[in-house]
């Protein structure tokens, strides 16, 4: 099963914490300003939060010595202003720092795409897009959740200081047993660190592989239905929800037994507290008012304790998400240019020059593969499947690096090129039609935006006509939905056709193009094929070889290598493989053959 | 769903569905009723009580442990030294034994909480299995994805933490008060209880405010996930047509209105008027407990006390700050997966039908079709008949309805008019399982799961690796999947993306012989294999096609020309059908598929179907 691993990916690295928080910080820094105010508030913020308790330490003090009604007045009055600035103080900073966050998320989530939109297809083989999108969009929000606990953890690292000094001037002896709850809380936290990141990744991956599992299912359930095997499925999908549930159960264990454990310290330090500040009370070595503050202290600094400490695991699990982001973002695509030649436009000689090429490794579809095609030619590529002549294409289009040889395009070698101004030269026709879920007339003019009605129907026209079109409910309006599944294979294939013909490009590749498009209709393309082909390179890949007799010249290859070439004439008088295949696929639509077919 | 009486049964209708498993949303519409009905469902209920109970009970000791160290404080005041030991062992096992508590309690609440995930994403996945293809047609990918995944996620933070902090901080707001009226002069009350009165107000305000944009980031959060789903299976086409920096764009606006969505939110915590009121109580109550005192009525341990009792509201004040965000998105969150789950489909199991061994003899009676949500007949009144054993084949042009008419038969779609027999019997009438697992279908957009190769042709029926490899040499596979690296255990990658077309094709047609199904459908299911492997694969499937009923969809001649019965469709209507030598003398537009092709001409052509 794909699905249940709980592996790495192949790109994932380790970071060092040092070089993470580095480039946390560099995310922040573009938010300056921000981080500033949002400190200098916190700060502000922090000293109202323990001047509080001091005020009520001095209240309770001069209970004992004088009641002067003024003096409270005072007191009270001083807390009631600082009650209403420090709210104030807090609207400013909460929106401050949501601003800060929301921004950095969007840095990061923009970053994650593009650089995921910047590899070539050999990534995009090997990660399942379910994993690739649980990555980008989820792993940056559990990384921002953290982010807004770090700005308090901020404002509770102030809270705390400020306290501890307050409380050293008091007594020392009692600041002193009140410290034993900042290290011991750090020893719990830290205890917990390392499985904390561990359990979160392995969570994080669960449901990545949950995420996986459902895409698939949602994309294949006609499958799933006409083989009558929901149940499968759903066993399989058992298998994958109880792990992420098991997985991240212990995770949560985990992240639960922090807090009451932490409590237990704080228990122990209240008892402390209460013993040796009654021992000076006794000996009157102490006021009731200021052991109060130590006793107020355990609970108003549990808060912001609870969240410096708990923040170790959490920040570790921040930390695992931003190890996921950071190595998403920092793998490198394969296919790389090694110059930007901007061609405006080709004249189309394309040669490939003792190319060496594998999609993974031990498994060459080329090796030593040489071939010219001059400017303006048309030739056909034919071959048993899985031949390599999709590959082709695919290297022509450089969605895949090759390992040893060259490509060279008028010339120059086909790594120079600017990638995405050579790439609008190349039109491709896929062999598995692709389109978005969107209306036909912006899946035709998805390339070029500002094409005209009158274009549209051009490209159209050219395909074999529009009638079937004006057949559907909504015309060019019609909503087609992922893959364009609401439409016909054909009229997938006649979409995507209409599309490339629109973009106008110096070198035309159509793999099957018209492989599931009827005879008549495939007739009709075939006219329209002859003079969009004049003047431009072509390479057409087909298995119905009576649509590629006009080119000007055949190649036949067999497990990447050519066995054959020349045009149709020759290679048929020569009587070789491509005669023998012609023959073949002939006979299928030879009646005289089909009569004797039946005896065989 | 079998115990489900006669009115459910209408309205839920579903194609699948697994014996055991609960349904609750069938009965629960409400977000809040179904996610009580999967909290309370089983040994759920006892684990619910437990955390209830301990959470009180913890309150407790915590609220107890305030007034102890108040008292504590005054019998030092009187110099009391025989006690310190009395109350330090007091607060010790007070200060303890609630942080126990709460382990076990929050043991057992991550137990419910991620029980309600698991159980909610069950439920939730064996529903969309059974919703009809129409539905699924409808449905985008992405969304449904999220839904899975994050909406169902969030209905486990509904539990942990949410619920069980409300619990807790609702406990802690009435416990003290309680605490106060039993220990100290009961006007204290005073002003915490209004305290809690205008803080539930606030509280209500806040609420309301807050839920919209809740409910706003979830939207947004689907729509990042369907966006980059699409782009990402498109991305071959981005990339040959350039258009990254649109798709970039794309997602670019989607996050921002996430972003914005989410300063949104940020700018209505910040108005939280609770912490105000909990500063402004603190204040007050202070001044209330230093008049009494003036007044001699309390001590200065119990003013500790006191202030220590009050201490607790801190932690219902900051809790609800994002607790009901969260309680929010879950009910969001909930909504969402039952607007799916309560959306009708078409298509029933139908576990009343009859399961019996199918001959093959397939009648179409005036059947008319258009897909549902549409008002295009694709089919009209379609007719015919094919005996066991027999071949019809199927020809049109692009779009004319052909692989609809195939998706009739397994009952993908229902007919809108008109019916379907099989063996005499409306194909309606069969229990669905048994229906659709003796027709096997290759379909002309061939899907691969992600899986190693023997799984994907095993899909369709457990079986051994021989009858694999049987099968693999049949469709022509057998060959190129032992060259792979790993043979049968290659991985293909998503859709098969990793094998060319052809090897694609072959793959399926494996798939569907494993099945032994006896009727075979075959939707042009060799247009992307060279004409050599065909004619090999050609001859397994007329070993295969004897003795069993034979849909076949294709252009190649050789395939039509033996078919017992050749239909020939145009814009969903029949416009001829009989045998090739009757069409090709009888049938313009039957010849007009094969004369421009081979430059014959039509005289030829009928005179040559009379041979
Ligand atoms: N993305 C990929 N990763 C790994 N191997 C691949 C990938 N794409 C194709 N292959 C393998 O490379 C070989 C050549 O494939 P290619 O798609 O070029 O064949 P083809 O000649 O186009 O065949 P067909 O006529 O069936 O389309 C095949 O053996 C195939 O399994
Ligand atoms: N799921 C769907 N929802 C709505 N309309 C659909 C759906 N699938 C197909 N159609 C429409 O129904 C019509 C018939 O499609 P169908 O797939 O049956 O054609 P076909 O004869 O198989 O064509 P082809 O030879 O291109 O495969 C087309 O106009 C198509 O747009
Ligand atoms: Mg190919
Ligand atoms: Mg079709």
């Amino acid at each position: 099963m794909a699905f249940i691993g709980l592996e790495a990916e192949k790109y994932d690295r380790i970071y060092q914490d040092r070089d993470l928080f580095r480039r946390i910080i560099g995310y922040f820094k573009n938010y300056k300003k921000k981080i500033i105010a949002i400190t200098l508030l916190l700060t502000i913020s922090s000293l109202i939060h323990a001047i509080l308790p001091i005020l009520i330490t001095i209240a309770i003090n001069s209970l004992e010595i004088s009641t002067n009604i003024e003096n409270f007045i005072i007191i009270i009055l001083i807390m009631l202003s600082f009650n209403f600035l420090g709210f104030l103080i807090n609207y400013f900073q909460q929106i401050k720092t949501s601003e800060a966050i929301g921004n950095v998320i969007l840095d990061i989530r923009k970053d994650a795409n593009n650089s995921v939109l910047n590899h070539d297809l050999s990534f995009f083989d090997q990660n399942p897009s379910g994993k690739i999108v649980s990555r980008i969009n989820t792993d940056s929000q559990d990384f921002g959740r953290t982010m807004e606990l770090l700005m308090e953890v901020i404002s509770s690292c102030f809270v705390v200081v400020v306290f501890t000094i307050i409380m050293f001037f008091l007594n020392i002896f009692l600041s002193f047993i009140f410290m034993i709850i900042i290290p011991s809380f750090f020893i719990v936290a830290i205890l917990f660190m390392k499985a904390a990141r561990r359990r979160t990744i392995l969570g994080q991956r669960a449901i990545a592989s949950v995420n996986a599992f459902v895409k698939e299912t949602y994309s294949g359930i006609q499958i799933a239905k006409t083989f009558s095997q929901e149940e499968k499925l759903f066993k399989e999908f058992e298998q994958v929800n109880n792990q992420s549930y098991k997985v991240n159960l212990k995770r949560a264990f985990l992240f639960n037994i922090i807090f009451p454990s932490l409590g237990i310290i704080q228990a122990f330090v209240l008892v402390l507290l209460i013993y040796f500040g009654g021992i000076d009370i006794l000996k009157g070595t102490i006021s009731i008012g200021n052991l109060n503050l130590f006793i107020q202290g355990t609970w108003l600094l549990t808060f912001p304790l609870f969240t410096i400490a708990a923040f170790w695991p959490q920040l570790q699990a921040g930390l695992a998400s931003a190890e996921r982001i950071f190595a998403l973002i920092d793998t490198n695509p394969k296919v790389i240019q090694t110059d930007n030649i901007k061609p405006t436009k080709l004249k189309g000689k394309i040669e490939f020059k003792n190319l060496t090429f594998e999609y993974e490794e031990d498994k060459k579809v080329f090796e030593n593969f040489s071939l010219t095609i001059n400017p303006g030619e048309s030739i056909a590529i034919v071959g048993h499947t899985g031949a390599g002549k999709s590959s082709l294409a695919n290297l022509l289009a450089r969605f895949y690096e090759f390992q040893a040889g060259d490509i060279l395009i008028d010339d120059i070698s086909i790594r120079q090129f600017d990638l995405s101004k050579y790439r609008k030269k190349i039109g491709i026709i896929p062999q598995t039609p692709f389109l978005w879920a969107d209306t036909i007339e912006n899946n035709i003019k998805y390339c070029c935006k500002n094409a005209e009605k009158e274009d549209i129907t051009n490209a159209l026209n050219q395909t074999g006509g529009a009638e079937w079109i004006e057949d559907l409910p909504n015309g060019l309006e019609t909503y087609i939905r992922e893959r364009g599944s609401l439409l016909s294979m054909g009229q997938r294939q006649l979409t995507v056709f209409s599309r490339v013909l629109l973009e106008n490009p110096s070198i035309l590749i159509l793999d099957e193009a018209t492989a599931s498009i009827d005879p008549f209709t495939e007739t009709r393309i075939q006219e329209a094929l002859e003079k969009i082909m004049k003047g431009r390179t072509s390479i057409i890949i087909a298995h119905r070889l009576w649509t590629i007799r006009h080119v000007d010249r055949i190649i036949v290859l067999d497990h990447g290598k050519i066995v054959e070439e020349g045009n149709h004439q020759a290679l048929i008088s020569k009587g070789g493989i491509y005669a023998n295949l012609y023959n073949t696929y002939f006979r299928h639509q030879s009646l005289d053959y089909i009569e004797k077919v039946r005896d065989l | 769903m079998a115990k489900l009486d006669k009115n459910f049964k209408k309205d839920y209708l579903v194609e699948f569905s697994i014996d055991g498993a609960h349904s609750f949303h069938i009965k629960n519409k409400k977000p809040s009723r179904w996610i009580l009905a999967h909290i309370l469902h089983g040994s759920n209920k006892i684990y619910i009580s437990i955390v209830l109970v301990t959470t009180i009970i913890a309150a407790m000791l915590s609220s107890a442990l305030m007034i102890v160290v108040g008292e504590a404080i005054n019998s030092f005041i009187l110099e009391n030294d025989t006690s310190l030991l009395f109350y330090v062992i007091l607060i010790l096992s007070l200060g303890i034994s609630a942080p126990l508590m709460r382990i076990g309690n929050f043991m057992l609440r991550e137990i419910l909480a991620q029980r309600l995930e698991r159980d909610a994403r069950k439920e939730f996945y064996i529903n969309l299995l059974g919703k009809s293809q129409s539905f699924h047609d409808q449905q985008k990918i992405g969304d449904l994805m999220a839904r899975t995944t994050n909406d169902v996620r969030m209905l486990n933070y509904l539990v942990s933490p949410a619920l069980s902090l409300i619990i807790e901080s609702f406990t802690s707001l009435i416990i003290p008060l309680i605490f106060i009226l039993m220990f100290y002069p009961s006007q204290l009350v005073l002003v915490p209880s209004i305290f809690i009165f205008t803080f539930l107000i606030a509280l209500r305000s806040y609420i309301k405010k807050i839920g919209p944009v809740t409910e706003k980031m979830r939207a947004n959060f689907g729509e990042m996930n369907i966006i980059l789903n699409e782009s990402i299976s498109g991305i071959s086409l981005i990339k040959s047509t350039v258009q990254e920096a649109q798709e970039k764009h794309k997602y670019l606006m989607k996050i921002k209105a996430y972003r914005d969505a989410f300063v949104e939110q940020g700018r209505i915590q910040a108005k939280y008027i609770p912490i105000l009121l909990l500063a402004l109580m603190n204040t007050i109550s202070l001044t209330h407990s230093i008049i009494l005192f003036s007044h001699g009525s309390i001590t200065v341990g119990q003013i500790i006390g006191y202030l220590g009792l009050l201490s607790q509201f801190r932690f219902p004040i900051f809790i609800s700050f994002f607790v009901f965000s969260i309680i929010k998105l879950a009910g969001a969150g909930a909504k969402r997966l039952l607007e799916i789950m309560n959306k009708k489909t078409e298509i029933d199991e139908n576990l009343e039908g009859k399961s019996k061994d199918i001959t093959g003899n397939i009648k179409f009676e005036n059947v008319s079709f258009c897909y549902p949500k549409s008002k295009n007949k694709i089919l009209q009144n379609i007719s015919f008949e094919i005996r066991s054993g027999e071949t019809l084949a199927l020809v049109g042009t692009t779009g004319s309805g052909k692989t609809t008419l195939t998706k009739l038969i397994t009952r993908l779609y229902d007919v809108t008019n008109g019916k379907i027999l099989i063996d005499g019997l409306d194909v309606r009438n069969y229990a669905l399982k048994s229906l659709r697992s003796q027709v096997s279908y290759i379909e002309q957009d061939v899907f691969l799961f992600s899986n190693h190769i023997i799984d994907n042709i095993s899909f369709g029926k457990k079986s051994s690796f021989e009858e694999v490899i049987k099968v693999a040499k049949l469709a022509q596979a057998h060959e190129f999947i032992s060259s792979l690296p790993n043979g049968y255990q290659s991985e293909i990658g998503e859709r098969g993306i990793q094998l060319s077309g052809g090897e694609r094709q072959r793959i399926a047609l494996a798939r569907a012989f494993l099945v032994d199904p006896r009727i075979l459908i075959l939707d042009d299911s060799t247009s992307a294999i060279d004409s050599k492997t065909e004619d090999e694969i050609q001859k397994a499937i007329n070993n295969i096609q004897k003795n069993r009923t034979t849909i076949i969809i294709t252009h190649r001649l050789s395939q039509i020309r033996w078919a017992d019965l050749i239909i020939v469709l145009k814009r969903g209507k029949i416009i001829a059908q009989g045998t090739h030598e009757y069409l090709i003398e009888n049938s313009p537009e039957y010849r007009k598929i094969f004369i421009k092709k081979f430059d014959l001409d039509e005289e030829k052509l009928k005179t040559r179907g009379r041979i």
